[in-house]
Formats: structure tokens, sequence, C-alpha cells
């Protein structure tokens, strides 16, 4: 008999009722949905809210997930629809909110709430983070989640085209086209006195 | 001064299966050529800054305990409960968003603005009714989306609309028809998401799905606007 790997084990106990095993399962999982909440989202109120769409979308379908994949490839393709639908229930809230600023239409590809961090949040975050996440903040967010797929994810090009249903050579380029950006981006940082 | 190569060379650096014949002509290229060589260097540094990103600490969360416990605790006593609590979060969203609605209609009133909507009792049988109709509606469609139900968070739904609120100080019904049909129109994308992507997976069919080819149209849309 083959073992069973810990994912299974912990799915068929959670939903045998025990929330020690859901519990467990959501701990194995959430230091990397959140994670990529911060990047992809640039705040961690929005971080935390996709954490916890991800989880309830999990759970709410998690006697229909069988086997023949991956939990962790079930689980990143949920955090992967549910970052492009929070990103753009967010973005209609600014257009509705404030429809009178339209014209602002390059301010819409951003982070909707990465102008301010508060003090008590920007310190527990590195240095280093809060650098890459103002460089993902000058990404539309399409470039945004091909460098997610690719650098944090280190998914393939295919892996990430047959996610988004584009072609490898759009992902890749797409690729290219944000590091290029990014490369603008950190050449001005290091300009700026 | 520019090198007609440099994308070409760029992208099959970074690919995943280059052919060893073809990386050896691409490093060839790099090697000969100082632009491309430079413009990889400063690609590559962009790559390690970001790769400097460091896991960062979850902040506390009750990761759905709660509602697991309580969801395992009603599942026994059969699904008419269930049925019933699943709308709880929606609906008490959208009796807030009544009473928001009524409550700023009323303050405007006090400085002099004419808005029709009564206070006291007629407010609250206003938001009854409202709320009644309201699910009446949702009643009927739940019986068939049942199973794959998703319900949205409330205490989102309640910060956009305050949010949406305090933008728009004139709250009228129109208004309110359209934050409704909003929330509705947000909750069955979700629904088709969430069922697209399992029929997906349950099949294997990784080609087809639905929700994908929406979120394609969604991003090709993103760069045309751009
Ligand atoms: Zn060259």
């Amino acid at each position: 008999m083959a073992l069973i790997n810990e994912d299974e084990a912990l799915i068929a106990a959670a939903l045998n009722g025990s929330a020690f095993a859901w519990e467990k399962l959501v701990k194995r999982y959430e230091s990397r949905v959140y994670n990529q909440g911060l990047r992809l989202m640039g705040n961690p109120a929005d971080a935390m809210d996709l954490c916890q769409e991800v989880f309830l979308g999990v759970y709410r379908n998690l006697h229909r997930f069988r086997g023949d994949a991956k939990f962790s490839s079930w689980l990143f393709r949920i955090a992967h629809n549910k970052s492009v639908d929070l990103n753009r229930r967010k973005r209609l809230m600014m257009v509705q909110a404030k429809p009178w600023s339209q014209e602002e239409d390059d301010g819409l590809d951003m982070y909707p709430a990465a102008t301010g961090f508060e003090p008590d949040e920007k310190l527990d975050q590195s240095q280093a983070n809060t650098q890459v996440m103002t460089m993902l903040a000058q990404l539309p967010m399409d470039q945004r989640l091909i460098v997610e797929l690719k650098i944090y994810q280190s998914l393939t090009f295919e892996e990430i085209a047959d996610m988004q249903d584009i072609s490898t050579n759009t992902a890749k380029t797409r690729f290219y086209t944000a590091l290029k950006k990014l490369k603008v981006v950190s050449e001005k940082d290091h300009v700026l006195p | 001064m520019s090198c007609p190569k440099t994308q070409h060379v760029m992208l099959e650096y970074f690919s995943d299966d280059l052919a060893p014949l073809m990386r050896e002509e691409m490093e060839k290229h790099l090697a000969s050529c100082a632009e491309c060589n430079q413009e990889l260097e400063s690609l590559l540094m962009t790559k390690s800054s970001l790769e400097a990103w460091q896991e960062q600490r979850v902040p506390h969360w009750d990761r759905g305990v709660e509602l697991f416990s309580r969801e395992h605790r009603t599942s026994k006593t059969g699904n008419a409960s269930w049925d019933i609590w699943q709308w709880i979060p929606t609906a008490a969203s959208f009796a807030m968003l009544c009473v928001l609605l009524l409550n700023v209609n009323f303050s405007t009133t006090e400085q002099g603005f004419s808005i029709s909507f009564n206070s006291g009792a007629n407010a609250q049988s206003d938001v009854t009714e409202m709320l009644a109709s309201f699910e009446g509606a949702q009643q009927l469609e739940m019986n068939q989306a049942i199973e794959r139900m998703e319900d949205r968070q409330d205490g989102n739904n309640l910060r956009m609309m305050q949010a949406m609120l305090e933008q728009n100080q004139q709250a009228t019904a129109e208004n309110l028809e359209q934050i409704y049909a909003y929330f509705e129109q947000q909750r069955i994308l979700d629904l088709q998401d969430m069922r697209v992507g399992y029929q997906q997976l349950v099949d294997s069919d990784y080609e087809t799905i639905r929700s994908l080819q929406q979120l394609a149209s969604f991003v090709s849309f993103q760069d045309d606007v751009r």
C-alpha cells in the first residue's frame, strides 16, 4: 500500500469533521498564500482578505477535491483566480467610488492601497520586502502575476501559459517585459538621491 | 547602438527548455555582444532583488476554524437550517446597507436637503420589505445553486459599502440598486469561477477552463486599455 501523503490525510480527516485537521491543513499553506497576497495586492489588509477568500474557497470545495491533482496545485490555482478577482473588485470599487477621476488611469494599474502602509505594519516588513512591493506596484496586474508565478512559485512558462490560457510565447514575452520595466524602475531608484 | 537580437536572446535565456545547440549559440552571442550582455546583467540584477523577498509571518487569524466547527455541528441537523444560515452574511450586509442609506439620508435632511425617506417606523418597514423581497428572489436561485454556493465575506462587503457611501453622500434608491446589482454580479462570478475551476480539475481538462478564458480576456482588455 502506498504511503498516503499528509495533505490527503488531513483532507480526509477534515472532511470527517476534524477541525484540528482543517486548521493544520490551513497552517501548511497560509504563509505562502499570505505572502503571495502581499506581493500581488500590495498591502497586509488585502493580503489577509485574499488569504481568507482562498481558504474559504478551498473549504467550500474540499469535498470535491480528488487526489488526481496535487492539492497544492489545486490550492494555488484557486489563489491565482482569487487574486485576479479580488484585484478586479478593488479596482471596480475605486472606479465606482471616484467616477470623476477617471483620467488618472495610470493609477488604476497600481495597487489600490500601495500608497501608505501603517507604521506598525511597516515595522515587521523588511526593507527588502518593501522594495519588492514598491517594484511590483509599478507593474500592471497581468505582468505582476507572471512575475509571481515565475519567480516566487517557480512555475515553468508552459505551466503559466496553461494556467492563464495564453501561449507560452506570450508568457515569456510578458515576463521579459516585466523584468525590463522593473529594470528601468530600479535604475531610477538608484539615481534618486 | 542597438542590437536587433536582444529581445530574442533574452527570451531564449529565460526559457525553461532551450535545446543545447541553441543555448550554445545564444551564449556565443552573449559573449561577443556587449549590449546584450549588459541587458542580461541588469535583468538578472532585477531578478535577484525580487528574489530577496523574505517570507513574512501571517497575522493571527482564526483559519476558518469557527466556521468549520459551526458547520460541522449544523450539518448533522440537516440541510434546512444550513440553507438559511448561508444567506445570513449577505442578508445582514444588505440590511446594513439599507440602514446606512437611511441614516445618511436622515442626516442630510437635518442639514436642509429634502429627501423623501421617512424616519422611524416607516423606514423600518422599508428595510423589512426590501429584505423580504431580496430573500424571496434569492431563495429561488439558491435551490439550484446551493451545492456550489460560496458565501461572500460580509466584513468585506461592509467595508466596500461604507467606502462607496462615503463617496456618494447623496445616496439614492438607484445607488442602492446599483450597489446591490454589483454585489450580486460579483457573487455569481465567484460561483462560476469556482464551478468551472472545479470541473476543470476533475476532468483534468486544463485547456478549456472558462474562468481562465475570462481571465485572459480580462487581462488582454487591460492591455488594450493601456
Ligand atoms: Zn546582441
